[in-house]
Formats: C-alpha cells, sequence, structure tokens
C-alpha cells in the first residue's frame, strides 16, 4: 500500500524539482540555454507520463474534500488529520457517556418496577435470561 | 483517486446520535413504534365489547396472551404480558463504549498529532515545494477545489514535444520581469537559536594541534589586554574626576569646558 503512494511521491518531487530547474533557466534566459530549456521541456512530458500511470494503482484512493480546502487555504493538511482525531474522541466519549446513562437508567427502571409488579418482572427477567436485576 | 465529502461535524453529529440510539436500542432497523403502538394500538387487542346491561353469562374474560404485532419481532410472539420485545443487542457488536481509537490501533496516530503541536502552514507540511504556497489558493487561481468543479479537459496520452513544436519554446534572451518571478520567493523563515547552535557544532572543524589552538588563544589574549587596560585606566580617570574627593573636581568643570572647545 505505501509503495503506491512513495512511487507517486517520488515521480511528483522529480516532477517539481524539473519545474523549478525551468524557472531558473527561463528567469535569466540565455541564448545557450535553449538546449536545456528543450531537454527540460521534454522532462516534464515525461514526469507528467509517469504521474499519469500512477493513476491507476490509486483508483481505489478516496480523500476527503475538507483536506482540499484546508490546502487550498494555506494550512497544514495534518491538521485535517488532528482535528479529525479530536472530534472522534469526543464522540465517543459523548456516546459513552450516554450508553452509561442509559444503562444505568435500565437497571433502577427494573429495580423501580420490580417493586411494584413483583410477578411480571420475574416473567420479564425468565425471558431475558436474567437472574437477578442488573445493576 | 477519489474525493469523498466528509461529513459536516453538526450534521455528523445528528446521524450520529441516531445510529448510536439505534445500537442502544437494538441492531433491528425497525422504525419505532407508532404512539399508537404503545398502549393502545394495533399491538394491543381491542378493549372487550361492552357488557351487556346487567351483565350475562355469555360474558368472556379478557385473553391473557397477546400476539405480536407487525412490527415486532417473532421471536417476541408469546412473551407473557410483553408485547414489542426486542432482543438485546450482542455483546460483541461495536459500540461508543469502546474507545474507538485504541479498538482501530490509532493511538500512535492520536498521539503524533494531537500530543504535541502541529504546524500551522503548509509550508511547513511541505518545506521543499518551491514558491508562496502559504497564500489561498484563490488568491492565484491555483485552487484544488478549482481543479475537481472544473476538471481539466484531458485529450488523452502526453506524447513528447518534437523538434518542429519545440521551436515554439524560444525564448527572449534576458531576466524576467519582477513581477514573474513568482518561483523564486519562499516564505520567511523563523530562525531557530537552537538550530544555530546546532549548525555551528555540526560545522567540520578544521583539524588544529592544541599548540596551535593555545598559542592563538594567548596571541588574542596579548592582543586584547592592552586595550582593556587603557579603557579601564580611562573609566578609573574619568570616576575620579567626577567623584567629590577629588582635588580637582572644582576644576574639572573647567576641563571638561576646555575638552568641548
Amino acid at each position: 500500500m505505501a509503495e503506491k503512494f512513495d512511487h507517486l511521491e517520488e515521480h511528483l518531487e522529480k516532477f517539481v524539482e524539473n519545474i523549478r530547474q525551468l524557472g531558473i533557466i527561463v528567469s535569466d534566459f540565455q541564448p545557450s540555454s535553449q538546449a536545456g530549456l528543450n531537454q527540460k521541456l521534454n522532462f516534464i512530458v515525461t514526469g507528467l507520463q509517469d504521474i499519469d500511470k500512477c493513476r491507476q494503482q490509486l483508483h481505489d484512493i478516496t480523500v476527503p474534500l475538507e483536506v482540499f480546502e484546508y490546502i487550498d487555504q494555506g494550512r497544514n493538511p495534518q491538521l485535517y488529520t488532528k482535528e479529525c482525531l479530536e472530534r472522534a474522541l469526543a464522540k465517543n466519549e459523548q456516546v459513552k457517556g450516554k450508553i452509561d446513562t442509559m444503562k444505568k437508567f435500565k437497571s433502577l427502571l427494573i429495580q423501580e418496577l420490580s417493586k411494584v409488579f413483583p410477578e411480571d418482572m420475574a416473567k420479564y427477567r425468565s425471558i431475558r435470561g436474567e437472574d437477578h436485576p442488573t445493576s | 483517486m477519489k474525493t469523498t465529502s466528509a461529513r459536516h461535524p453538526d450534521s455528523a453529529g445528528v446521524e450520529g446520535k441516531m445510529e448510536n440510539f439505534t445500537a442502544l436500542f437494538g441492531a433491528q432497523a425497525d422504525p419505532p413504534p407508532p404512539p399508537a403502538a404503545l398502549g393502545f394500538g394495533p399491538g394491543k387487542p381491542p378493549p372487550p365489547p361492552p357488557p351487556p346491561p346487567g351483565g350475562g353469562p355469555g360474558t368472556a374474560p379478557p385473553p391473557t396472551t397477546v400476539t405480536a404485532p407487525p412490527g415486532a419481532d417473532k421471536s417476541a410472539a408469546g412473551c407473557g404480558p410483553f408485547y414489542l420485545m426486542r432482543e438485546l443487542p450482542g455483546s460483541t457488536e461495536l459500540t461508543g463504549s469502546t474507545n474507538l481509537i485504541t479498538h482501530y490501533n490509532l493511538e500512535h496516530d492520536y498521539n503524533k498529532f494531537c500530543g504535541k503541536k502541529v504546524k500551522e502552514k503548509l509550508s511547513n507540511f511541505l518545506p521543499d515545494l518551491p514558491g508562496m504556497i502559504d497564500l489561498p489558493g484563490s488568491h492565484d487561481n491555483s485552487s484544488l477545489r478549482s481543479l475537481i468543479e472544473k476538471p481539466p479537459i484531458l485529450g488523452g496520452s502526453f506524447n513528447p514535444i518534437t523538434g518542429t513544436m519545440l521551436a515554439g519554446f524560444r525564448l527572449h534572451t534576458g531576466p524576467l520581469p519582477e513581477q514573474c518571478r513568482l518561483m523564486h520567493i519562499q516564505p520567511p523563515k523563523k530562525k531557530n537559536k537552537h538550530k544555530h547552535k546546532q549548525s555551528r557544532t555540526q560545522d567540520p572543524v578544521p583539524p588544529e594541534t592544541p599548540s596551535d589552538s593555545d598559542h592563538k588563544k594567548k596571541k588574542k589574549k596579548k592582543e586584547e589586554d592592552p586595550e582593556r587596560k587603557r579603557k579601564k585606566k580611562e573609566k578609573k580617570k574619568k570616576k575620579n574626576r567626577h567623584s567629590p574627593d577629588h582635588p580637582s573636581m572644582g576644576s574639572s568643570q573647567a576641563s571638561s569646558s576646555s575638552s568641548l572647545r
């Protein structure tokens, strides 16, 4: 799995480096650098071909759109991962709290119902397969 | 590669709550019983017809067992006085009562991202990328969002540029105008004192024999010493002049004024 990304990363890095070098050549162009420019242009074409080849290996990868928003705003995309993890943990804690509260409520309800309807609750417990009221 | 639109925290929260509640009350996806079914709906037998006035021998007692309503589980049928009985969720079912971060082995990632402060800027994530990447993409129309909204027209394969096509890339000699030199502008990097120290230590120091270095130190000391002595002397002199004990205090002002001249 990681190999796919390494491959793509490698090609992207090469491509960016080629673009950077092309920028340097163009920024102060000399007649003697025409051959180098032509070579760089063809490197860019081959770089694009290599990146395009990686597409086939990555068709099953999904990227959340929110990450793009972070990048577009010039923010570190790792912040998205961080916020996702924090949100997940907070939600997890909330749900755990609800489940615990509902469990307590259930045990209290059974306890109180057993006082008022002892026979019915005994039947209920036998159906549920509980000998003792849940605590 | 595909893109997925992650749920918004708020909307996800509502849906998440619902999901968790269904998990709490059972895995069945039955809709909640209509209010009528809770006590007086089709789940409950119709109330017995009113007894004839005076009561008759034909009055039958109400049935003790109840048939399961259409919404309830089949297994719940014949559960004595209870109806709408559902099977409890299995204990093996994954719910929010377990620490899901631990369950999915994400503690390492959690500590990595939430344990320390993640730097805000994109250039901290991609330090080797040239250009000002911290600026918003809408600024120079380079946003990824625009790439999705208006995907480029793909002709097919990438073909190498042939000789005749390369003729179109003949450039004029000379430097680019200032406004076009965006590639070389890098975001200012903060200088770190510790880093500076490290770089100093990492720099290869030319090998020196101990005698040489000692000699240099001594030389430096010798060079510095007379200067220091002179400065010290001057300071002492000044102090003495300004001190009230100094015999020439009275004439100090004159001397100073003379010095001004």
